[in-house]
């Protein structure tokens, strides 16, 4: 395949992911994992693009996008780093070191772009005074759509047209402390991100679950699904304790329930 | 008579339901998701004034409008309830113009952002984002395809599920509804369980997806630091690591700092043969 279908597949890959959070209320197609996997599989080395998208996943695993922040753009990274592992057959490990910068980069092109297409917003507006409703909301679902895509094909059909060869002998010149390094990073990073994750999760008087998710993980070696699994039991027989037993009462959400009545 | 009856309620939800989904597609620091609100009730409002050429009935579908263009926020998935809320009071509000008040509208809008997208993003970026990733990045690593099958899989459910049941509730009994959960305690149910489940996965996920250790040795490699540390607790390093993380955050340190931190103090550590 010559590199301009490659770089047009990898482009198009990269605007599903983007337009999932656009068009399809964040199914979660826009994550590293299902965007590197999807680059693999494109250009025909689905298990590279696979290894890939576990490590840049691990990393974004805690960035949480709330309100107005724009977390580091681990997709954008996880497809990028996916398709020169796949071209150049560098490991996962190497992919991850081209991952990050361009997670930051994405970061800020995100914050510049979000600021500037409010520009259509005030042409709505003035569109709804003259009485011309379609062109007013077609501002939202056509043109948005258009420049969201834009804004992720551009950047990723340049990186994998243009750059591969610059890429790689970049990547050929990284000395192997600093990759050993950024392994390590890489770590870190998932730390951090987890540690986000439970700045915005953590309420007063729940840390002891946090703990017990933890040594359940690691004295027992559960995984996560096994620890979700015991963590929901456990909650509805605690909310029994906390809230008093209404399981009736709430399958049926009765506008006449009264929690005291149980104590007779 | 009934029957076409629910085939226009069903035309009406599967709307709120597609455009609640594309409610993130203009996102604009400005006002947000002005926009894609707008275009969700689009529809409701062209119903309420079909006829153009009356200038009546143009000046207030022009007011409808720009009522619909003022800030909004919300997680799509429960933006449904709150699309199916507004249209069924705008088509109040058309029948009966002078007993409604179009201000109570977006006040209602505005008091059911921030609760919904505290739950939504709690549950879906929090909760099922979190066990559906957890689970594929693990899958993933053991090289199987399955991995980014099940995340998908298990995101697309409950959302499928939330934005439809949202949407239907919101228009169909909205405020009657809402008044039932916020005097019962079922929200607050709800909550909990969200909050216990999503707790304990982040902490299996510190035990499982950090991974750091430590090559320290010594006495010429007769003790080894790391085999010690995992006779007392396993994945102590990860734990020590999320810990220092967190204390930082809540110290206010800048994300670009940590991140910083992140790269360099990793690179640091790992030349120093402290961490691998």
């Amino acid at each position: 395949m010559s590199m301009f279908v490659n770089a047009l597949l990898v482009g198009l890959v990269s605007v599903f992911c983007m337009l999932d959070s656009r068009l399809l209320g964040r199914l979660n197609f826009e994550q590293p994992l299902v965007g590197a996997t999807l680059v693999g599989i494109v250009l025909g080395d689905p298990m590279t693009g696979l290894a890939v998208g576990a490590a840049t996943e691990m990393v974004s695993m805690g960035l949480v996008q709330v309100g107005a922040a724009v977390p580091a753009d681990m997709v954008l990274g996880g497809i990028i780093a996916s398709a020169f592992a796949c071209l150049t057959g560098a490991s996962a490990e190497t992919a991850m070191t081209i991952a990050v910068p361009v997670a930051v980069l994405g970061q800020l092109l995100g914050i510049v772009f979000r600021s500037v297409i409010a520009v259509l917003t005030h042409i709505a507006d003035r569109e709804i005074e003259e009485g011309d409703f379609r062109t007013a909301y077609s501002m939202h679902i056509v043109v948005g759509t258009i420049l969201y895509s834009l804004m992720y094909f551009i950047p990723t059909f340049l990186a994998v047209y243009v750059g591969t060869d610059l890429v790689q002998s970049v990547v050929d010149l990284i000395p192997e402390w600093l990759s050993a390094g950024l392994n390590v990073s890489t770590k870190l990073l998932t730390a951090y991100g987890l540690a986000l994750l439970i700045s915005l999760s953590l309420k007063k008087g729940m840390a002891a679950f946090l703990f017990l998710g933890f040594l359940l993980a690691s004295y027992l070696g559960l995984s996560v699904i096994a620890v979700s699994a015991l963590g929901v039991v456990l909650a509805v027989v605690l909310m029994d304790l906390k809230f008093g037993k209404g399981g009736a009462a709430l399958a049926t959400a009765d506008p006449d329930y009264d929690p005291l009545e149980d104590d007779e | 008579m009934t029957h076409t009856k629910n085939d226009s309620l069903n035309k009406k939800i599967s709307q709120f339901f597609w455009r609640s989904w594309a409610i993130q597609d203009s996102w604009n620091y400005e006002r947000q998701m002005n926009m894609g609100f707008l275009y969700g009730i689009v529809p409701t409002l062209d119903r309420c004034y079909p006829d153009e050429s009356d200038p009546v009935q143009l000046e207030r579908k022009k007011e409808a409008y720009r009522r619909h263009m003022a800030f909004y926020n919300c997680t799509p998935q429960t933006s449904a309830f709150v699309l199916g809320l507004a249209s069924s009071m705008e088509e109040e509000l058309a029948e009966t113009p002078d007993a409604f008040d179009p201000a109570t509208i977006n006040a209602i809008k505005t008091s059911l952002m921030g609760p919904l997208s505290g739950i939504g993003d709690s549950f879906f970026q929090g909760t099922i984002r979190v066990i559906a990733f957890g689970l594929g990045v693990s899958l993933a690593q053991q090289g199987s395809i399955m991995g980014p099958v099940l995340a998908m899989i298990i995101s697309i459910i409950p959302s499928v599920l939330v934005t439809w049941f949202g949407a239907k509730l919101g228009y169909q009994g909205g405020r009657e509804y809402l008044e039932k959960m916020q005097s019962g305690d079922l929200m607050d149910r709800v909550m909990y369980i969200c909050g216990v489940v999503g707790l304990m996965a982040i902490g299996g996920m510190v035990a499982t997806l950090i991974g750091a250790t430590t090559p320290l040795t010594f006495s010429g490699g007769s003790v080894v630091i790391q085999s010690i540390l995992d006779t007392i607790l396993p994945q102590m390093i990860p734990l020590a690591l999320t810990g220092a993380m967190y204390v930082l955050i809540k110290r206010n340190v800048g994300s670009g700092l940590l991140l910083a931190l992140s790269i360099f103090g990793g690179i640091a550590l790992s030349a120093f043969g402290i961490l691998v």
